[in-house]
Parts: C-alpha cells; structure tokens; sequence
C-alpha cells in the first residue's frame, strides 16, 4: 500500500465512513496518518474535555463538519449543576482559526454564547448548517447573528434548548437573498416571531423540507405558511389551537389534503380533539408522528389518528394512549421502529396510563420494533421475557418504572428475570435503561450477554458493590456508564480501573463514593479526569479539612488527553 | 415477622413516611418494607410523593428522566387541575365595585355567560351571534397576557382560560 501514490490512498479512504474505522485507519503508520488527517472531513468530538480543540483543529485542518458534544447525559434532568461548563466558545475559535471552511457544527449539552454565534456567523463563509440540542447561553440576539451573516445557510436546527427571548426580530435579519433553507427548526422558543418575516421567509424558501414551528405561532399564521411551503417533508405545527367555529379553523382543514410529500409531523402543543382532524388527510403517508406536546388528547382521539397511520415508523406519545391505544398501533403501524410513551401524570398515581400489556402488545405486532422508551408504573418478569422473545432486535431499550424499586406486581420478585431475559436476547442491544426493583443479579446477566452495549443508565437499583464490578468486568463494549441512587462504592469504583481508559465517561450521584475512593482511583489512572460536583456550600470552606471518609454526592469520571480544565467553576474539584 | 438480616432498620414508623421523601430513602423504605414482609403498594410512594415539602419535591424533581420542556408542557397542565380554583375579577362598564369570579367553576363560554347575566342582571351577547345587539345589551371582553383587550369567545376555552387576567362588562356599541 506505501507504493501506491497518496491521491489513489485518499481515494481508498473516501470510502472508509465510519468515524471508528477512519480512527482506526490513521493508525496503521505515519504516511496512512497523514492522508488520513488531510482527508478528514467529518469530526466527532463526544467529550468536549477529552480533547483540547487547538489539537483537533491541527489535526484535521480540512474539516468541514464538527460535532462536539458537553455536559454529561444526567444533565437532562437537573443532575448537573447549571454552570458546570461545557463551553461552545474554546471549540468555535478555533475553529476559525484553522478551518475556515467549516461548513456544519453541531453541538450537544453545551453552553453557547450570543458572543460565540456571531463569531460563528462571521468566521465561516461556506456555513451550511446548525444544529443545537439542548444547549443554553445564548438568545435570540445570536440568532439573529446567524441569520445575518450566514449566506447560504442551508439548516438551522434548535431542539431542546433554554434560548433568552431578546424580542421577535430575529428572523427579520434573514436578508431578502437567503433563498436557501432548507430546514428551519425553532420549537424551543418560548418567545413570539415575526409572523409577517416568517411567511416571507419561507415563500422565498423553495427547497424548504422541514420546518417546526414554536408554540407561539398562530394557526392563523400557519395557515399564511402552509398556503406557501406545499413541499413540506417535516412539520411542527405550533400551538394548533383553534376554535372550530372560526374561518381559521376551516382554512386549517382544507390545508392538508395538499401536503403530498408531507412525512413527519409535530408540535399540537395546545391542539384539541377537532383540531386533529385537519391532519387526518395526511396521515396515511406518515412515518413520523410526535403527540408527545399535547396533553389535552385524549385516548380515544390518538386512537382515532393512529388507526390511520398504517405506515408509521416512529411515535412519541403520552401515556394517556394507554393499553388499549397501544393494542391500536399493534395491530395497524407495522413498520414501526421506534416507540417512545411519556407519562402525562408526573406526580399522580396514573389512573390512566399504560401497563405490561401495552408493551406486550406492540411487541407482538410490530416485528420491526427495536427502539424504545417506555414510562409505565409497572412492568412484570413474564411480561419482558415475553417481549424479549418477540423483538430479539431492539438496539435501544429503555425501561421507566415511574415508582423507584418496584418489584413485579404479580410475584413480588425484583425485575432481574425480564431484564435478563432482554440482554440474552437482543444480541445487538446497544443502550439501556433499567427500573424498578433490581438486584445485583441483573448486573450478573448484563456483564454476561450485553456484549455490545454502549451505554447503560442505571436509577435505584443492585444491593452491593457486586453489582456494579459485574457490569464493569464484563460489557466489553460499554462507552457510557451513569448511576445514581445505587449503593455502590469505592470498592466497586476501583476493582477495575483500567476499564475507565476504555469508555467515554462514568457518572455516579447518591452513591456511596469517598473522597478517600476518589483520590485513589485519580493517583492510579492519570489520563482520567475525576471530577468531585460539590454543591454544598458548608463543605467549600472546609475544602483542606474534608475527611478521606467523607461521601461525595456526584462524581464523573472520564478518559482524556488534554489534562484537568482550566474552566471548572468553585464547585467542581478535578483530582 | 419476615426476614430481617437485610434491613437496618425493621420498623417503619408510619409517622415518619412524609420525612422519608429522599428517592434513596424512598428506595430504602421500598427494600425495608419488602424484607420486612409488609405490602404496600403504589399507595404508599404516590403519599408519600404528596406529603413531601417543597425542598423533598426539589430534589424529586430529578424524576421521573425526563426533558425539561416535555416536564414544563406537563406541569403546566398539573398545575391548571391541582389548583381548584382560578378567580378573576370582574367589572362592569359604570360600575365601580367588581366582583370576583372563579373560571375553574366553568367548563365553558355559555356556563361563563350565564353566571355573568345572573352577576350583573344584563344580556351578554357572544361574538358569534349574528344578531344585532340592542343599545342596552353589552359584551364581554378580557385582558389577555399581553395587556390587550380582546373580544371573549373566539378562542378554545383552555386556550383562553390560560391567557385571561381578568373581565370586564362593556357597551355594545362600543366595540
């Protein structure tokens, strides 16, 4: 392979995809190195703090998409303290530096500044696409950067983010020239829009495919927009509130039909029963269906949608389907991949809701399902062996006992069985999530079958430190590992220390970890970062005094070359 | 009794359950129940939920897992049903007492309409009627979120229920 000339290298490695493989590709000696770095033009980053952003830039200096990703996952449910870190700012500038020709970033769980964006804007003239997924810091003032400076841009995305709402002018800086966007994703904003901008915008938009609009849009600004976008692939439809006696309501009706190439539908965050029935005419093409926004929905009328939509490939419901909802999407969505029930009732005793035999319903008439997310109050051991047997496919099953520790309402035994039945049968299974009443037993089955499992999220469960040595001695493949409220300790947290050089990161929060435990597994692994989330203020000032015995609340642990940080704030120590 | 090598403490004082509102003590009261033979079901954690302060409810907000705009669409609606009643004060074109009204006592426009015609002893008319309304009738009207006045009746009641501040009795011919 030396003999050959680099371009005809190159060329090979065009077909090398795969971030791992292309890694693993550049190792093979320093001329395959070389052309690799050179050719590089995707980069994955997933730990911000694994890696200083300088040395990815050197590295691959003709990259044109980065993604980078920040706090850990935890930090979806306020486990991470507000300003933990995970700054967007150290990764656009150097950017902008060295690589001018960025063209896509996208970024996860990070802190973004208005700052950052126009740095963005202005530093990459052949931007394409933005993606931002649950990150903060930043307002609509940096979207309205964007919006200015970034001709061409293509895509710009916002899921899930805390964006400051500075007014509704940002999509009025969309100058009249920006013809070419094509997916435009503002769901997350919690402020107005300039609804006049918005229709002018995408009337002069014509590859528009995808557009999801926030909650403050109007149907009757909908209704302006959809008589301009009929080639909508992918639509959130805003607030979808409308009184069926009005003129807006009627207009909403006769939209529809003409959405031929329409796919994937979302929002109906204030969305009636009558209201639904506008997109009824669609829903025979769709494969794409998110009611998880609109609580005011009952049973009977998602079954009324459903039943419709033969052809479903995803769905994302509350959990007011209930069983009888779920028997629906058995027997008609076929093709359905992925199912993700959220409960509706967070604080009740969900009198409506979905059990087992929801679950074992779909399981046994969806033979294509192999992603799912599944909130109930309660599940049985003859039910997930059951499910285990019917859909050996799943790559991500998450389990969601809303009551922590519950054990199987019909024997009373812990969930170690279902579970166990789950890992043995889904050979491919590469994320997890477990609940209920467990012992160290299911560790036993996990380490032992979850041969390719990346990543397991584990709540309230084991019964010693055995619990976790078995995961961590097995899962070969495990990248993450996130626990909380397990009573496991330093024991467990140091058996295999090695192991931690292997995955992406560990988190632990109401665990019996010691600062004593702590200190040891950092004297022993250097390459690791172990950082101490100390959020009590009594024990900041007594910092040097702290006991080796003390119990500390949250610790995350992971692999990296660029040594401790330099922007933890006060209350995390790095070891 | 039941086996109770596993248990730290065997019993539960029933006194303390609404103290034990930690998950890990709800997740320690779990286990103790069980190795101590007691069945308690669902019932148990749901109180126990309820009986927490609001310094227990911070810390169980972390559960169950789930995003924080999904968790503020379902608060949302939590807080609407939890909280029983929702009064708005109510005037009247010329008078200078208003009075006080509870939305959450209605279910809709026409129950809303009916106690005001009752309140303040005159015809209401609705937006939708095609009627002309005569020099003594009046319509409602309310100020939403924004400080606006606006016509009542034209939105979905939930939608209106979660903008008005409060109501106010005008001239007909006013509008």
């Amino acid at each position: 392979m030396t003999y050959f000339p680099e371009e005809v290298v190159e060329h090979i490695f065009d077909f090398v995809g795969s971030h791992r493989d292309r890694n693993t590709v550049s190792t093979v000696c320093k001329a395959w190195y070389q052309v690799e770095r050179l050719s590089r033009r995707t980069v994955f980053v997933g730990n911000c703090y694994a890696i200083r952003p300088e040395r990815v830039m050197a590295r691959f200096p003709g990259i044109k998409s980065l993604s980078v990703k920040g706090k850990p996952h935890f930090a979806d449910f306020n486990l991470v303290p507000y300003d933990w870190g995970g700054f967007a700012l150290p990764w656009i500038e150097a950017a902008a530096r060295r690589c001018p020709g960025l063209e896509e970033l996208r970024l996860k769980r990070m802190v973004v500044t208005d700052d950052g964006l126009e740095l963005l804007a202005r530093s990459f003239p052949n931007f394409k696409s933005l993606v931002l997924i649950s990150c903060e810091g930043f307002s609509t003032d940096g979207l309205a950067a964007i919006a200015t400076y970034c001709r061409g841009l293509r895509e710009l995305d916002l899921q899930e983010n805390e964006v400051e709402d500075h007014g509704c002018q940002w999509l009025s800086f969309f100058p009249d020239s920006c013809t070419s966007l094509v997916s435009l994703n503002f769901g997350c904003l919690k402020g107005e829009v300039n609804g006049g901008a918005l229709e002018r915008l995408v009337a002069r938009c014509p590859n528009l495919r995808s557009l999801k609009l926030n909650r403050a849009v109007s149907v009757e600004s909908l209704n302006k927009i959809l008589a301009r976008a009929s080639h909508l692939v992918d639509l959130g439809t805003g607030s979808f509130a409308v009184d069926h006696r009005t003129d807006a309501y009627h207009t909403l009706m006769n939209s529809f039909p003409k959405f031929k190439s329409l796919r994937n539908l979302s929002g109906f965050w204030d969305a009636s029963p009558c209201c639904l029935r506008a997109v009824y005419p669609v829903c025979t093409n769709l494969t794409v269906l998110n009611l998880s926004y609109a609580p005011a929905i009952q049973g009977d009328d998602l079954i009324k949608i459903i039943c419709l939509c033969f052809k479903l490939q995803k769905l994302w419901v509350l959990d007011s389907i209930g069983d009888k909802g779920l028997a629906v999407v058995a027997s008609t969505c076929k093709e359905l991949q992925e199912l993700r029930v959220f409960p509706c009732d967070i604080y009740g005793a969900g009198t409506t809701s979905v059990t087992e035999e929801g679950l074992l319903a779909v399981s046994s008439g969806c033979p294509k399902l192999n992603s799912l997310l599944y909130f109930c109050y309660q599940m049985t051991n003859a039910a997930l062996i059951t499910v285990a047997k019917n859909c050996p496919h799943f790559t991500r099953f998450r389990l969601c006992i809303l009551d922590p520790g519950k054990p199987d309402p019909v024997t009373n035994q812990p969930l170690d069985e279902g579970f166990g039945a789950i890992v043995r049968s889904c050979k491919n299974l590469r994320r997890l999530s477990l609940s209920g009443l467990l012992t160290d037993q299911v560790f036993l089955y996990i380490g032992m079958y979850a041969e390719h499992l990346e990543m397991l999220s584990i709540a309230f469960a084991g019964d010693s430190d055995k619990g976790m040595i078995y995961v961590l001695n097995g899962c070969k493949n495990l990248r993450k590992l996130e626990i909380r409220d397990c009573p496991f300790g330093d024991i467990a947290l140091l058996k295999n220390v090695a192991k931690y050089e292997t995955m992406r990161s560990l988190w632990m929060s109401s665990c019996d970890i010691t600062l004593g435990g702590c200190k040891a597994l950092a004297a022993k692994m250097p390459r690791l970062n172990v950082e101490i989330i100390n959020e009590n203020e009594e024990t900041d000032e007594f910092e040097e005094n702290l006991s080796d015995l003390h119990k500390l609340e949250k610790i995350y642990v992971y692999r990296t070359v660029a040594g401790p940080r330099n922007d933890a704030p006060d209350f995390v120590w790095t070891l | 009794m039941g086996d109770q090598s596993n248990s730290p403490s065997s019993s539960i004082d029933s006194s303390s359950h609404p103290a034990l509102c930690s998950p890990s003590s709800i997740f320690q009261t779990r286990r103790d129940l069980l190795s101590t033979d007691l069945k308690l079901g669902l019932g148990l954690s749901t109180s126990a939920l309820h009986g927490c302060s609001s310094k227990e409810r911070e810390q169980l907000s972390h559960w169950p897992p789930i995003k924080p705009l999904l968790r503020s669409t379902l608060e949302e609606k939590v807080h609407r049903s939890h909280s029983k009643t929702f009064f708005v004060k109510v005037y009247m074109e010329g008078l200078p007492i208003g009075r006080k009204l509870d939305l959450f006592s209605h279910n809709g426009y026409d129950s809303l309409m009916r106690t005001l015609r009752r309140m303040f002893r005159t015809t209401i008319t609705c937006p939708d009627t095609s009627r002309v309304p005569p020099e003594k009738a009046h319509v409602l009207t309310y100020e939403d979120e924004e400080g606006d006045w606006m016509m009542v009746g034209d939105v979905p009641w939930e939608f209106f229920l979660r903008t008005v501040k409060r109501l106010k009795i005008t001239r007909a011919d006013k509008c």
